[in-house]
């Protein structure tokens, strides 16, 4: 394992003492186990050290935060921003909103950083994340425009593995729709997030991540949250273009009547590797969870979506489901699907579906018999596959740049 | 425009269409009548060009072997089915679709392609004209829609896409009476001296709305007799008792 990686701890500058303790303990703890394998059960359909260790060798932790490319923000609607670079925040602009009730700043501490993973990937994230952003919504305050996050990443990247934790809280009666969107150099190295969310009473959360162009980074993000009464989360996530991207959520809903909502719209080329891991965990009564994961797979690609749901015995009148679907569009392509129910209560709705297939013979037929050709209609169709997702999303200028950035990762096919 | 000449069809070794012939001219009315399993669906997919059959005979579509022309090119060429079944395609906007359509086909006519608010007030137009709530443009194609509001649907692609020769497979099934007459209305407004219709049905009565030049009877996937409008009456009466 230490060969694999090459880290110098020595070059992080820490605040105290204790701090470079922890550092140098979280590193040991990670050594020692290393990087999760398929021996793992929740690692079972991606081998990540197989992966990494077929692509990387003596990975060194970044230091190097220097920029400067030319920020092109996006033109379709209007938006706050934050500026990340290699993970780390560089700069942020919150004009459309009340200074006093949206504050945006650096993530330097991790010891009130509470994250429910008993992941590996969590020591070295402790061990080398050089911290982040931090959002918080003050009390009664919604967000009047979306906040952007340019993720922008140096070029001098290869070989490097990047460690970054953030932290999202929403007080009391806010509203926030978070775009985290992946500006991408062209080089390969891995990223290790930490992100925490905390959502109050009759809060809102819509968080959408989305990628700019085909990557050959290596992404690992673990985000797990509370939910207070009556709150509203939404996730979706359209990262198509990532070499390697395993998301990993869990969400609690702690108090009554609060939703999570977890979408997923991706289409996956030749060597590509995505992973979606959710638990949602309904821990009180009359709360609602619905996950929507849908996959195109093209060539050799691989997705996988495992869910849980788990619904304790309090939680009663859960309404909760999930449903993956796969567009297999090629012999050698895999999806795995893994759902998990484990329920505790008795008056619940709780189900769950998967299913496969290729494309719809008869559907193609009939656009071609209307003068589309076949290419053209096989895409009309991959299309409205994914689009199916954006269903219910109401702001309707953040819709059409959705359905527009998907639509050039289709042509891309 | 269309002739067909000895047509023989079969799926899997089962033969379906025992060498049909037809013959249909610019500015026609076909109607074909028959029982179930006569073949005329059959017909219907084999001009649109669905795959799946085994087809010998000599099909000729303005003067090409009807054959060896593609899909697509077939209905870029002014051949337009409408379906016995229209589908449901989930995800794909109404109008996207209509939009994408018309576009490909007016490129292939070497026409200008339109521009998205031109196109918009067209087939709001021709949608108006079918009676079709303007709602149903943008929801997905075909998705959650009645049986009649599919087939509106597809005569509403017929008076976008404007073919030479329609093929309306049981159009009028699943519609009421003034579907039925819309429908109607919208093939008539439709017809003129450079088109032609081929009319598949088991009823007169569309007929009694769309006045057909022809009406053959189809058994046994062959066309076992030919007459004017009259004979739609007959069979209304007698049945296909006599033809099989």
């Amino acid at each position: 394992m230490e060969e694999l990686f090459n880290i110098d701890l020595d070059k992080i500058s820490n605040s105290s003492n204790k701090e470079a303790l922890d550092r140098k303990k979280n590193l040991e703890l990670f050594f020692k186990k290393g990087l999760p394998n398929k021996k793992d059960e929740s690692w079972k359909f991606t081998d990540f050290s197989l992966i990494i260790n077929k692509n990387f060798k003596k990975i060194k932790n970044n230091h190097d935060f220097s920029f400067d490319e030319k920020i092109e923000l996006i033109r379709d609607f209007d938006h706050n921003f934050i500026i990340l670079v290699n993970g780390l925040l560089n700069s942020f602009d919150i004009s459309f909103e009340d200074k006093s009730k949206v504050n945006i700043e650096k993530l330097n501490s991790l010891d009130d950083f509470k994250n429910q993973s008993s992941s590996n990937l969590n020591y070295l994230n402790k061990a080398l994340s050089l911290g982040g952003f931090k959002i918080e919504i003050k009390e009664n305050y919604k967000c009047k425009k979306p906040i952007i996050i340019y993720n922008y990443y140096s070029a001098n990247l290869e070989n490097k593995i990047i460690n970054n934790s953030n932290k999202i809280k929403l007080n009391q009666n806010t509203e926030l729709t978070l775009i985290e969107y992946n500006v991408d150099e062209n080089s390969k190295f891995l990223k290790n997030t930490f992100e925490t969310v905390e959502i109050a009473k009759d809060s809102v959360l819509k968080s959408i991540s989305i990628q700019k162009s085909k990557s050959k980074g290596y992404f690992y993000k673990n985000i797990s949250g509370s939910q207070g009464y009556n709150s509203n989360y939404q996730n979706y996530i359209l990262t198509s273009g990532l070499r390697f991207n395993r998301v990993e959520i869990e969400m609690s809903l702690e108090k009554e009547n609060s939703n999570c909502f977890i979408m997923s719209g991706l289409s996956l080329g030749e060597g590509e590797h995505q992973e979606i891991k959710t638990r949602i965990n309904h821990l009180a009564p009359n709360c609602k969870s619905y996950q929507k994961i849908k996959n195109v797979l093209e060539k050799d690609s691989n997705g996988i979506y495992q869910g849980k749901i788990y619904v304790k015995d309090v939680a009663q009148k859960t309404d909760a489901y999930q449903l993956s679907k796969a567009l297999i569009l090629d012999d050698l392509a895999e999806f795995n699907a893994k759902p998990e129910l484990e329920i505790y209560a008795d008056d619940v709705k709780c189900s769950h579906g998967s299913t496969s297939g290729s494309i719809d013979k008869d559907a193609v037929h009939y656009l071609m018999t209307r003068g589309i050709q076949f290419t053209e209609a096989k895409k009309l169709l991959i299309n409205g596959f994914l689009n199916e997702i954006f269903e219910n999303m109401s702001e309707q200028k953040i819709k059409t740049f959705l359905e527009k950035s998907i639509e050039g990762q289709i042509n891309g096919i | 425009m269309l002739q067909l000449q000895n047509l023989r069809a079969s799926v899997n070794d089962k033969s379906i269409l025992n060498g049909l012939n037809l013959n249909i001219k610019a500015g026609e009315v076909h109607a074909i009548m028959g029982p179930n399993g006569s073949g005329k669906s059959t017909l219907a997919n084999i001009l649109s060009g669905k795959n799946g059959y085994e087809v010998t005979g000599n099909l000729k579509y303005e003067g090409k072997n009807l054959q060896d022309i593609p899909i697509e090119e077939r209905a870029q060429k002014g051949i337009f089915l409408a379906f016995q079944y229209p589908l449901e395609i989930p995800g794909v906007n109404t109008t996207n679709f209509l939009k994408t359509s018309l576009n490909t086909i007016r490129k292939a006519k070497g026409q200008k392609e339109l521009d998205t608010l031109s196109l918009l007030k067209l087939i709001k137009d021709k949608a108006s004209e079918l009676n079709i709530d303007e709602k149903f443009l943008s929801r997905q194609l075909n998705v959650g829609f009645s049986g009649g509001e599919k087939k509106k649907n597809e005569i509403l692609q017929m008076k976008l896409l404007e073919p030479k020769l329609a093929i309306l497979d049981e159009t009028d099934s699943g519609l009421d009476i003034d579907a039925l007459r819309i429908v109607a209305d919208g093939v008539n407004s439709h017809k003129n001296e450079n088109n032609a219709f081929l009319i598949i049905t088991h009823y007169q009565r569309l007929l009694d709305y769309i006045k057909p030049d022809f009406i053959h009877v189809l058994s046994n996937g062959k066309i076992v007799k030919t007459g004017c409008a009259d004979l739609g009456q007959e069979l209304e009466k007698t049945g296909y008792e006599n033809f099989k």
